[in-house]
């Protein structure tokens, strides 16, 4: 077996494309992917424009006319339950001169409306998004004398609809997709749909969420959650319970599990799956569920980027009851701990690339998750 | 660059301080505007309002502190303002909006308060922005 070797930026070294060989010296993608302005912008389409992104949950927006807005690298959209209780993504831009519709509206805070109205000049769509109405002034032109009523063109309900941008949902959780033509979401997300259809995931809902902001790149923190290496030494309270050495680390086409087993078991009524463990789901590209094994509820990331070196994690908790039991904001306040271990961590790390000297790191053997996600990343940017 | 910084990586306390009281999350930085900025993301998010606990102003004291947001950016506007680089032929290149939050919030303004009171008076007239994120009033 020969030696693997780190490739640093000492004028000697070359870096090479994330090998497909995990025992491969150029395992892990170069460094510049983790610092580089251009490379965040370039993420922005050939990323999050390409592949499924999770947008929010489904119980957020019970009745026709709730919707949220949520905004994935520079586009904005509007999520909306319509008439037929389907659930619906459009971009948040009018059909008439572009201007954004709807103000900024979180999940956790969701507004209803009969119709989507721009405030601009009061074009009017139905939750369908077909345009149902427009002022009387784009119906004749009295104020120019260069053209008569008669010459008015209609403007056809379907043709002047909002743009709609591709949805699905696998249980509660909607999925969009950017993408002129993308693959479905259920060859994306492959047994994860399954997996997670075969779970009572709809019977909760959303009782806290927690936004934290933080210095690395999203792929950092990824890697981070994608591993257990550094639990031992970094989650000593959390680990006392597990037993690391029977876990588990499976990875699929798009997506990757971490099982991990309790070392005492746990009632059933505080897990939603049926096996003993906790269960860590990382969905390419930047969403989990996580399901702690101790809890009768789960959670949900979002690894969202704000730039190169930074990504605000989207920490959501689902109870059966959004009203929270002591022991759940103890639950809640025992992930806070992790994250905080994790971002310390993280940013670490991200102090590490940023200075420079490193070109290519390497992967351990056990770090097969992590080689998955640099995989997916490499062949997302020479898509 | 971003320009920011994490109260993990300075031995000195950051000049501005903001925390969402809801979420217990706290944000440092160099940059009061960076707050604003904070802001504007986490409540995108969750719809949260912001609170500035800490800032050190260099002129914030000497204002009245019965005075309104114009008054404020006023009373700012000599020590803030003037930008040599950037000034307009107006004489003015802004008070930062970061700043006018953070003075604002001595005066037990939220972030969000404080940017719902500038929208509400720019609407009046009162207060414009010779660029993005500066604030003149008029």
């Amino acid at each position: 077996m020969p030696y693997s070797m780190t490739r640093w930026n000492n004028g000697l070294d070359e870096v090479e494309q994330v090998s497909a060989d995990i025992t491969d010296e150029t395992n892990a993608l170069p460094a510049r992917y983790f610092t580089d302005p251009a490379v965040h912008e370039m993420e922005k389409e050939k990323v999050f424009g390409r592949y499924w992104v999770y947008a929010g949950h489904a119980n957020c927006i019970p009745e026709a006319g709730d919707y949220f807005t949520r905004t994935i690298g520079d586009r904005e959209i509007i999520v909306l339950r319509n008439h037929d209780g389907d659930i619906q993504a459009f971009y948040n831009v009018c059909a008439h001169r572009g201007s954004a519709i709807v103000e900024e509206t979180p999940m956790t805070d969701p507004d209803n409306a009969r119709r989507i109205q721009c405030p601009y000049h009061l074009w009017t769509y139905d939750l369908d998004g077909d345009l149902a109405s427009t002022p009387r002034s784009f119906e004749e032109a009295r104020l120019n004398p260069d053209l008569n009523d008669e010459d008015v063109p209609d403007l056809d309900a379907e043709e002047n609809s909002l743009m709609e941008v591709h949805s699905d949902r696998i249980g509660p959780f909607v999925f969009v997709n950017f993408a002129d033509d993308p693959m479905s979401l259920a060859e994306q997300a492959g047994k994860l749909k399954s997996e997670l259809e075969s779970l009572p995931l709809a019977e909760y809902e959303l009782a806290q969420r927690i936004v934290s902001e933080v210095e690395c790149n999203w792929k950092v923190f990824g890697g981070n959650y994608s591993e257990c290496d550094h639990c031992q030494a970094n989650h000593q309270d959390w680990v006392t319970d597990l037993e690391l050495l029977d876990s588990e680390l499976e990875v699929n086409d798009y997506h990757w599990v971490l099982h991990y087993k309790h070392r005492e078991d746990v009632d059933d009524e505080m897990r939603i799956h049926d096996e003993h463990e906790a269960q860590f789901h990382y969905f390419w590209p930047n969403f989990t569920v996580n399901m702690y094994g101790t809890a009768d509820g789960y959670g949900t990331y979002i690894i969202d980027p704000i730039d190169e070196e930074r990504f605000q994690l989207v920490a959501d908790y689902y109870f059966k009851d959004p009203e929270l039991t002591d022991e759940e904001e103890r639950f809640i306040r025992t992930s806070r701990q992790l994250q905080e271990e994790d971002f310390e961590l993280v940013e670490r790390q991200q102090r590490g690339l940023t200075s420079g000297a490193i070109a290519q790191a390497q992967l351990g053997p056990n770090e097969h998750t992590v080689h998955k996600l640099h995989r997916l990343a490499q062949t997302a940017y020479e898509a | 660059m971003p320009n920011h910084t994490h109260h993990t990586h300075h031995s000195q306390p950051a000049p501005f301080v903001a925390t969402c009281p809801d979420c217990e999350i706290e944000r440092s930085s160099e940059s009061a505007t960076e707050l604003v900025a904070f802001y504007r993301r986490h409540h995108g998010h969750t719809g949260h309002d912001i609170v500035v606990t800490r800032a050190d102003l260099e002129f914030g004291a000497a204002l009245d502190a019965a005075d309104g947001v114009a008054a404020v950016v006023d009373g700012l506007d000599a020590r803030y303002g003037v930008d040599k680089h950037d000034s307009t032929e107006s004489g003015t290149a802004g008070v930062p909006i970061g700043i006018v939050v953070a003075a604002m919030s001595e005066r037990g303004f939220t972030v969000g308060e404080t940017l719902e009171e500038i929208a509400d008076v720019r609407m009046t007239g009162a207060l414009y922005e010779p660029r993005d994120d500066h604030l003149a009033a008029f």
